[in-house]
Parts: C-alpha cells; structure tokens; sequence
C-alpha cells in the first residue's frame, strides 16, 4: 500500500529516536528497567519460536493418536510435548488445531487484529498483519492463496478461520508425498510459520 | 461505523500481496513490541487475574491497565486512511506513546527533550528483577478470559442470527458477519469475559462462545469466488441471537 501514500524522508530515523526517547523515560521514572525490553526479546528468540510449532506438527505426522488429539483438544496435545514452560502463557491461553488432509485446506486469518499463537509460532509476520491480506483472506482465500503460490484444486474445500474470539488458531499442514523415511530433524524441516497458518504447503520452498 | 470494524472482505484491495515473512522489518520495531509485553505483564488489571499474580510485590511505577482492548481500541481509533498508511509497529508506537501521554506518566515536553537526548546517550541503568521477573512470568502464565462453567443458549448445529449492536470505539465483532445467518459448529467448554466492557457493543462479562460456520455466498453474495468453501468465526453469545 506504501505507493499510495506520502512519507517523511526521515520516518524510521524518527520512529527509532521516538521509541528510544520513550523507553528511557519508562525507565526513568521507574515503570521498567534497563533489561525489561531486552528480556521480553530473548523470551520471543530463544523459546517461544516456531521451532514449537514444528515439533507440534512433526508429532502430529508420524504419531496418528496424538494427530486425532491435537484438533480435539489441542492444549492437552500440546502440553505431552517437551516444549518450553510458558505454552499455555500470553496468546497461547486457549490454543486450537484444524488439521489440513485431502480435500480439506485451512487458513487462519484475524481480520480485527493480529491474534497469532504466540508460543507455537513466536510472533506473527507482517504479512499475517497486513490490512490488504486480512481483508482478501476473508473474501477470496483461493486468490490469495494462488497468488503466494499455492494452488488449491477445485475439489479441494478450502477453510476460513477468522481469529475474533478466545483461541489462538494454527494449522497441521499436510505431511507432503515422499518423507516417509525422514527423521523427525528432516520432517521439521519442511514446515515453515507460512504453512502453519495454511498460506504455504509444508515442504515447499517458497 | 469503522473501517478498522470491516476490513474483512473490503473490496478494491486488489494490488499484490506484499508477503513479508520478517516479523520486525526495522530494529526499533523490537523496542516498542517489548515495552508493550511488559506493559501487558505489568498492567493493574492482573490483579484480578485468573492465575493470581502478586502486583503488590511488584516495585513498578506502573499503575494502570493496559490490554489488548486497549491497543486495539488505539488502532480503531484512528483515522482509517492513517490505519492504512502507518506499518503495524508504527501505530503501536503511536498508541503507546499516546497512552503514557494521556495517563499522565510523561508529558509531550519530556518526551521531546528526551527524543533529543537520548540520540546520542546511552539508556539510563536501573536494575529491579521484581519487574522483570513479573513480566517474564506473565508471559510464561498468561491471562486466561475463561470464568466459570459454559451457560449456552445455542446447541451445535442450531442457527443463529449476527446481531447488529450500536458502532462503539471497540468490537471484537467483524463487520462482515452483521446481519447474516450461520450455524453453530462448536460451543466452547466455560464462559470467557472480555478485559473490558466495550459499552453498548456488549462485551465484558463472561459469557459461551462459539465457533460459527457461516456458508460464503450468505456472506459474499455476488462477490463470491468460484469455488468457496466455508468461513468459521469465533463469536461471544453476546452478538448472537435466533434467526
């Protein structure tokens, strides 16, 4: 959308001043300290990643009970995990699956905001946030979809969650063709953030 | 009425998605998510939170609440043509700043001194683990909405009717459901309360939710896409009624 509008030629130098000037003063007058922001980061770099969400759908593809488990109940799925303490904290409260298959593609969308399951994929990218996408998303997911690359055929039912209440939404991807000897290192290499909100299929490059 | 309200299915977007996977596109974006999570893991409102954290042992100077709601009342507060213009962590910036503004903890002028200070000296040092650690273990424990056993009025598989409550400077209602008919797909095990009374818009106290199956072309009429399958909503009874 940037072509549309006009910017100051000094924007991010005045955002980053601003935000610097800010947490200062926070700091001056006792509202944080001098790590608060910097170990709010670490927590979101080091464990709260999408490395979780990985190992969430790794489970999910090579363990069918724990597959069945993580859409119907998907906090107790995720807690039988060795995944690090806090799954259940900030925005993953009231976490919720919907598994992709043949015939079935889902994509989580929020059109209100940028509800994202922050301790299975860490925090959301821009484009889960952009306005042009949360408005497409809802109207025309197989445009959208075809657009980022991934066709969906015609026979194929494609799903919209819309992120307005309690839960944080995620999606199992399909396990793709050919991965049936991998390890589970290999399998969770195939999975990207993209495809587990259903914008992206596992295992492809793009 | 808001645009922020109805950006689900708004037309005319069509240029090209710009699909950027980076979370943070410019460093300073970092400071401001982080001055928001610990605002969130130190907000007054904690302490009548489900998991019953110790404000009182927490030495912070921050007295107030401040949530999600109040973000995003921020965001769909503002001029819709700016909501497009500004990146997501520059209207963060905004809202934040705004906030201490208005609640009193800085003032414009001490924010300007400071912008010019602070471009060449180093942040100030305070250490306090009491703050840090609280933030640190709002984030791992979170702030559960849910209160109480589920009281729902709608069974699965029963329609219901998108109710149509006054414009309001907050909703979790997506302008594009108002008015049209779906049917009950899951009713959610407890009630769940809103961090706030959005006001006649009808948020607040604990009530069920449900996931909601709406068919795309009740929703989209002449515009939908070939092929469409389903939408699902999550949706407070509050905005729910019978067909």
């Amino acid at each position: 959308m940037t072509a549309e509008f006009g910017y100051s030629a000094d924007r991010e130098e005045a955002s980053a001043a601003q935000v610097r000037a800010l947490e200062a003063l926070l700091i001056e007058k006792g509202i944080i300290t001098s790590g608060t922001v910097d170990k709010v980061l670490g927590y979101f770099e080091s464990e709260m990643t999408p490395l979780n969400g990985r190992k969430i759908v790794v489970k999910a593809w090579t363990d069918p009970e724990f597959a069945e488990l993580v859409v119907r109940d998907t906090p107790a799925a995720v807690a039988q995990l060795d995944l690090p303490i806090g799954m259940a904290g900030a925005e993953g409260e009231h976490l919720a699956a919907v598994a992709n298959g043949p015939g079935v593609h889902n994509v989580v969308i929020c059109t209100l905001c940028s509800c994202f399951p922050w301790p299975v994929l860490g925090l959301p990218p821009y484009w889960y946030k952009d306005p042009v996408f949360r408005s497409r998303a809802a109207r025309e997911p197989r445009v959208v979809l075809a657009e980022l690359g991934v066709p969906i055929p015609d026979d194929t039912e494609v799903r919209v969650w819309d992120s307005s209440g309690h839960s944080r939404w995620f999606v199992i991807p399909e396990r793709p063709a050919g991965t049936d000897g991998m390890s589970d290192d290999e399998l969770a290499a195939l999975v990207t953030t993209e495809s587990m909100m259903g914008v992206a299929l596992a295992g492809a490059s793009r | 009425m808001k645009l922020q309200h109805h950006l689900g299915g708004l037309e005319g977007l069509d240029a090209p998605l710009d699909f950027e996977k980076r979370v943070f596109v410019q460093e300073w974006e970092k400071r401001i998510f982080g001055i928001h999570a610990a605002m969130m893991g130190l907000s007054a409102s904690l302490r009548d939170a489900v998991p019953g954290y110790d404000m009182d042992a927490v030495p912070t100077a921050f007295a107030t609440t401040w949530t999600w709601a109040d973000l995003r009342k921020g965001a769909e507060a503002m001029n819709p043509f700016a909501y497009f213009q500004y990146r997501y962590y520059e209207k963060w910036l905004g809202g934040i700043t705004g906030y201490f503004v208005e609640q009193g903890y800085i003032t414009q002028e001490e924010l300007d001194a400071a912008i010019a200070r602070y471009r060449a000296a180093e942040l100030p040092e305070r250490a306090e683990p009491l703050i840090d650690e609280q933030v640190l273990r709002y984030l791992r424990v979170g702030d559960t909405p849910r209160r109480g056993p589920a009281t729902p009025s709608f069974a699965v598989g029963d329609p219901v009717l998108v109710a149509d409550p006054p414009a309001s400077d907050h909703t979790r209602l997506p302008g594009y459901l108002r008015g049209h008919t779906g049917r009950v797909e899951r009713v959610f095990e407890g009630n769940y309360a809103y961090f706030c009374s959005t006001g006649p818009d009808g948020l607040g106290d604990p009530v069920p939710v449900y996931i909601v199956r709406f068919e795309p072309g009740e929703l989209w009429g002449g515009t939908t896409e070939a092929n469409a399958g389903p939408l699902f909503a999550e949706l407070y009874e509050t905005y729910l009624g019978a067909p």
